[in-house]
Formats: structure tokens, C-alpha cells, sequence
């Protein structure tokens, strides 16, 4: 499907600071409406140019007419999203914070910040598996407390012996893992967290104005990122709750969780894939909180000429110093 | 565009080093102007004593050749111009210790520090050394090489004396001590170098002096730029942002039993072993051996002895 703007027909976009759907070519809001739903994959509904997709896209951006195209089936039945953070910041806001957090990164290459450069940035929306889990901890063991006091010459140590018991129960509710092969999982975990109460029912419209994909696996193939964050937040909740003790022998320990509720959600991040002698270097903005996630290229040439250069002048000012005091 | 971005990239240059560019700049101008105010400032001394001799090099224990005495001649001729101090170096080898040495050479003491101090102050002072006067401004080494008694000994006076602390004796001394075994040139060489260059020639920048300011001048820049490299070499993906709670409903979990009961205790007891310490330390400057020769002139000084 395409959005049209219903007074030009120009392509119909999700507008982040408007916060509703907005047409770039005549400036008119809400002037969008749905059209050739379930029309031909493999052609431009607008163009009618032939369209290259991966088997997992569901949102992407014709090269030909540069309008954005939604396809219905892969956004319908099983892969029917159940909710959307829709992109809160835009691509210029996006530029802004790139140029922001990246401007004091000497060694950078020169067209790194560059305008040209900053505007292949795109925005997608990821498809991620939330997880929902009913945790039980489980504890027993002998903690040992000690006080240390001296009198006179001597110093004395007591040593106090508890059986400690501990049991708690953890509700744990959208533990995100992202179900696309492309997008780097550490990466991914890294522009965590989102704030879950802007998220909303999924609606088409969301889509329109930047890429998508499916889901690209099972939930259950998965499954195991999200458990290793759930059983990792539920052991440092246990750690915490049993303190005061100078050492902790566990006599008992577990941590269980039945089978994992499940939801399929859509996440906004922003990509701007910088290549530098043909390396590529993804930079990922979290598209609702601005986290950005990427290491910087390094120039070389920039490198040296700034450290000779930073040598160069200390060894003047030495010498000068030193002509000066002798 | 590449044009743009060389451009670009060069403005970008510019704008890091404004600041070290204008400290550099400034500072040559500082330099400049210092060094041509040094220059027009300089003392220029006239010597105003005709009686002492001509001659500042007495090798009488011959462990110079002719051709360095007469380097050593030239040194002493160049610095003396600029100091205004008289420098001599005389080498012996006699015995200057104990009773018997006492008898033969009829010296006032059997202490070798005494002696050495007597025989230096009694040269400079008999020779009426002093750029200035007679008994003035001046410095003599006196260097024994008496074996098993070897050994040396400055003597300070007028200025030099004036100027010349313990630790500034010490300084020149060590200066023959390093070489004297293997190259007696350079050790008298560097000896006349360091007093030079404490009472204001410019012998400062030469030698391990000169080496010690070429290190400074080169390596501390080098270790600075490296560190300035790494800092910003350094470069983050991004940190994790997300805490244990983050994903728990309502914050934290809900604890159904909670029990810490008490066991049992026990006490240990364990002797502290005590230690002590002392320590001191101490320098002066200016002045440094403060005495009065035979002859009834005041000299500083002090001795090494190898």
C-alpha cells in the first residue's frame, strides 16, 4: 500500500514532530489515504518500476519514484505487529544529535559530520519479540557477619552465623529481544530502554515515511536472550535483597520461570551507515530516546598531523622556555 | 567536493591549534625580545688585577698532554671573558694525610680534607688570583692523584663564593668524579662548564646539561602527544543504560519469606606487633664551606674524595 495526499498526490509521511501523518510536497496534514492495498509485490504501486526487497522487508522506499511502499502481507496475520513506538524524533533532530555527540571526535574523517553524508540517514522500524516472564527466586544459605574491634595489644574478631531464607517472586514484562538478522544483537540491547507507555496499537500509517521488516524468526528461536536478561536482573534482585553479611555460603539457590508470554512489537532506530575506506561503520539512534550506539572511524592522516603538530608546538615552547631561563 | 572537505579539514585544523599556534607565537616574541635584552644586558667584565700569572692550567701529576692543557687554557680564557672570574686547575700527586705526610710537606693538619683546603687556598691566595683583585673573584680546582689519597678540591672565593652553596660545590665536584678516571679533560672540561654556568655564562645548555634539556625539549612532547593520541582514540559504542529493575512490574519483586535467623557465634582474639621509624635530612645554599686561609682571605669550598 501507498499513502497519497489526497490535495496533491504526493507521497503522505509520518511526520515525528507532528505527530501525525503529513505531506512533505503541499505541507497539508491528515490529507493522507490508503492506496493499492494488496497490490503486486514485485512492482512500484506508484511507478510501476520493478522493486528489489529482502525476504523480511515490509517497509521500504521506491528508487525510483522515492515514494514509501508498506507491504500488506507482510504486516497482516502472523506478522500483524501487535503494537508500535511510532519515531519520536525526526531526521533532522537525528543530524543534530549526531553532530552533537560527535563534534569533539578529533580523528573523525572531515565528511563524517557532513551534510551530505548525515542524510543517508534512514529510519526503521525493527521488529522485536517482548517477553513477559512470573519468576520465582529461591534461597538458603549460612551468612557470617563479623565485627573486628582491638583492646589494648589484642585484636578481636566475632563472627556471627545466620541461616538466611529467601523467597520472591518477579513479575517481568516486555524483556526485548530483536528478530532481525540484520540489525547487531549487542547493538540492539545497547539502545534499550525504550519507554513502553508510548506504545501504541500498530497502524500502517506508523510505517509510512521509513523502512520495516518483519519479524525474521520465531519467538521461540530466541527466546534465550531474553531469558538471560530476566535471569541475570533476578539474581542481582537476590544478591541485593540478603546484605549486611561479610561472606554468603548458599546452600540452596534457584532461580525459575515458567514458559515466557510473548508479544510482537515494532521499535523505531534510526541508521546511519558511514563508510570509510570501505569499511562501513553503522551508527544506531534509539528513535524515541536519541541513545546513539556506534564507535567513530579513525583518520589516520588525522592523526598524525595532529599529534605531530601537538609535538611539534610543546617542543617549541620547551626550547623557548628553556633559551629563556638559561 | 573533495576540494570542500580538504578545505573543510583544514579549517578544522586551524580552529584545534588557534590557541597553541598563538602561545607559540607569543612566546617567540618573548623569546626574541628576552634574548637581545639578555645580550644588550650582558656585564661585560675588564679584569683589574696584574698580579697574578697568565697561566690557569698546573699539571704537576702530568695527566693532561700538551694539546688538551692548551684546550683546557682556551676553555678556562673563553669563560673567565664572560664570568669575570678566575679559574684555575691545578693537579698534583703527594700525599696530604697522616702524620708522616704532615712532617715531610710541614702541613698544618694530617686530615686530607684540611690539607687539600690548605693547599688550594694557599695557591690561589700566594698567586693573588682574583679577575677582579688580588685575592678576588674566583675559583681553583685542585685535583691530587696521590695514590690511594686522590682526590678533589674547589676553592671558592669573592663571587664565586659568594654564590656557591654546598650543594652547588657538590654539584661541581661530581662532575670530575664521572670522568676524571677515564678522560681528565672532560672532567676538568665539564668542572669549568658547571661554574661557568652557575655564575651566569651560558655553559648551562652544553653537556649532560644540554643532553638533559634536549630529552626534556623532545621526550616529555613526545609523551604528551602520545597521550593526547590515546585519549581521543578512545571511543565507546555506548553504554549500557538499563538496570535490574528496568524490566520488573512495579519496580522491584514481591518477597514472599524473609528470614536471616541466628546460628551460633564465636570470638577470635589475635596479638598486634609493633614497629618504628626514624629519618632527616637537610641542604644549604650559597656560602658553602665557609673559611678563613691561612693567609687570612675568606674561601668556601669542599672536597671529594675517590
Amino acid at each position: 500500500m501507498i499513502f497519497k495526499c489526497k490535495n496533491c498526490g504526493g507521497n503522505s509521511v509520518y511526520s515525528p514532530e507532528k505527530k501525525m501523518m503529513y505531506c512533505p510536497f503541499c505541507d497539508s496534514e491528515k490529507s493522507d489515504e490508503r492506496q493499492y492495498e494488496h497490490a503486486r509485490m514485485q512492482v512500484c504501486p506508484n511507478c510501476g518500476a520493478e522493486v528489489t526487497y529482502t525476504e523480511h522487508t515490509s517497509a521500504m522506499q521506491c528508487p525510483y519514484c522515492d515514494h514509501y511502499i508498506i507491504l500488506d502481507e507482510r504486516i497482516e496475520g502472523v506478522y500483524a505487529p501487535g503494537r508500535i513506538i511510532p519515531f519520536k524524533m525526526g531526521k533532522e533532530s537525528v543530524k543534530t544529535l549526531i553532530r552533537e555527540k560527535f563534534k569533539k571526535c578529533t580523528f573523525a574523517p572531515t565528511d563524517f559530520l557532513s551534510e551530505v553524508r548525515l542524510n543517508t540517514v534512514t529510519g526503521e522500524y525493527i521488529p522485536f519479540w517482548m517477553y513477559s516472564y512470573h519468576t520465582r527466586c529461591q534461597f538458603q544459605g549460612e551468612g557470617v557477619k563479623r565485627r573486628t574491634w582491638v583492646s589494648g595489644d589484642v585484636e578481636y574478631t566475632e563472627s556471627s552465623y545466620f541461616h538466611v531464607v529467601r523467597d520472591m517472586s518477579i513479575e517481568f514484562e516486555g524483556i526485548p529481544a530483536d528478530a532481525s538478522v540484520k540489525m547487531p544483537d549487542g547493538i540492539m540491547d545497547l539502545l534499550e530502554p525504550y519507554d513502553y507507555k508510548e506504545l501504541v496499537a500498530f497502524q500502517p500509517e506508523f510505517m509510512s515515511g521509513f523502512l520495516g521488516e518483519k519479524y525474521n524468526m520465531a519467538s521461540e528461536l530466541i527466546e534465550s536472550r531474553a531469558h538471560a536478561k530476566m535471569e541475570s536482573s533476578a539474581a542481582s534482585m537476590l544478591q541485593q535483597s540478603i546484605s549486611g553479611y561479610s561472606s554468603l555460603t548458599p546452600a540452596n539457590r534457584s532461580i525459575t520461570a515458567p514458559n515466557p508470554g510473548t508479544e510482537f512489537d515494532l521499535l523505531p532506530v534510526w541508521v546511519y551507515r558511514y563508510t570509510y575506506k570501505d569499511t562501513e561503520y553503522p551508527f544506531y539512534v534509539n528513535g524515541q530516546t536519541g541513545k546513539i550506539i556506534g564507535t567513530t572511524p579513525v583518520s589516520a592522516a588525522k592523526v598524525w598531523a595532529y599529534g605531530a603538530t601537538l609535538w611539534a608546538c610543546l617542543t617549541a615552547i620547551i626550547a623557548m622556555v628553556c633559551c629563556m631561563i638559561v | 567536493m573533495e576540494n570542500d572537505f580538504k578545505k573543510e579539514a583544514r579549517k578544522q585544523y586551524l580552529h584545534f591549534f588557534r590557541f597553541w599556534f598563538i602561545a607559540v607565537g607569543v612566546l617567540l616574541v618573548v623569546t626574541v625580545l628576552t634574548v637581545i635584552g639578555k645580550n644588550m644586558m650582558r656585564t661585560v667584565y675588564e679584569r683589574h688585577n696584574s698580579q697574578s700569572p697568565t697561566e690557569r692550567v698546573f699539571d704537576y701529576a702530568e695527566v693532561l698532554t700538551d694539546q688538551e692543557e692548551d684546550e683546557l687554557r682556551a676553555l678556562i680564557a673563553e669563560k673567565e671573558a664572560v664570568i669575570g672570574c678566575d679559574l684555575v686547575l691545578v693537579t698534583m700527586r703527594q700525599p696530604v694525610e697522616g702524620d708522616a705526610a704532615q712532617e715531610a710537606y710541614n702541613y698544618r693538619y694530617t686530615s686530607w680534607e684540611l690539607n687539600m683546603q690548605d693547599i688550594a687556598d694557599d695557591f690561589y691566595d700566594n698567586n693573588a688570583y682574583g679577575y677582579n683583585a688580588p685575592h678576588g673573584d674566583g675559583a681553583l680546582i685542585l685535583d691530587n692523584w696521590y695514590e690511594g689519597q686522590k682526590g678533589t678540591h674547589l676553592s671558592t672565593s669573592g663571587r664565586v663564593f659568594d654564590r656557591f652553596g654546598t650543594r652547588d660545590i657538590d654539584e661541581a665536584l661530581t662532575c670530575v668524579d664521572r670522568y676524571v678516571e677515564s678522560d681528565p679533560l672532560r672532567a676538568y672540561s665539564a668542572c669549568v662548564n658547571n661554574i661557568a654556568g652557575k655564575m651566569g655564562g651560558n655553559s648551562g645548555i652544553s653537556g649532560d646539561a644540554g643532553a638533559a634539556y634536549v630529552m626534556v625539549a623532545v621526550i616529555v612532547p613526545i609523551i604528551a602527544a602520545g597521550i593526547f593520541v590515546g585519549t581521543h582514540l578512545r571511543s565507546k559504542q555506548g553504554k549500557k543504560t538499563t538496570t535490574a529493575t528496568t524490566y520488573i512490574v512495579g519496580g522491584k519483586p514481591v518477597m514472599n519469606q524473609q528470614r536471616d535467623d541466628f546460628v551460633r557465634k564465636h570470638v577470635t582474639q589475635r596479638r598486634i606487633q609493633t614497629s618504628s621509624s626514624s629519618g632527616g635530612g637537610g641542604r644549604s645554599s650559597g656560602r658553602g664551606g665557609a673559611h678563613v686561609s691561612s693567609g687570612g682571605h675568606s674561601h668556601g669550598g669542599g672536597s671529594h674524595r675517590r
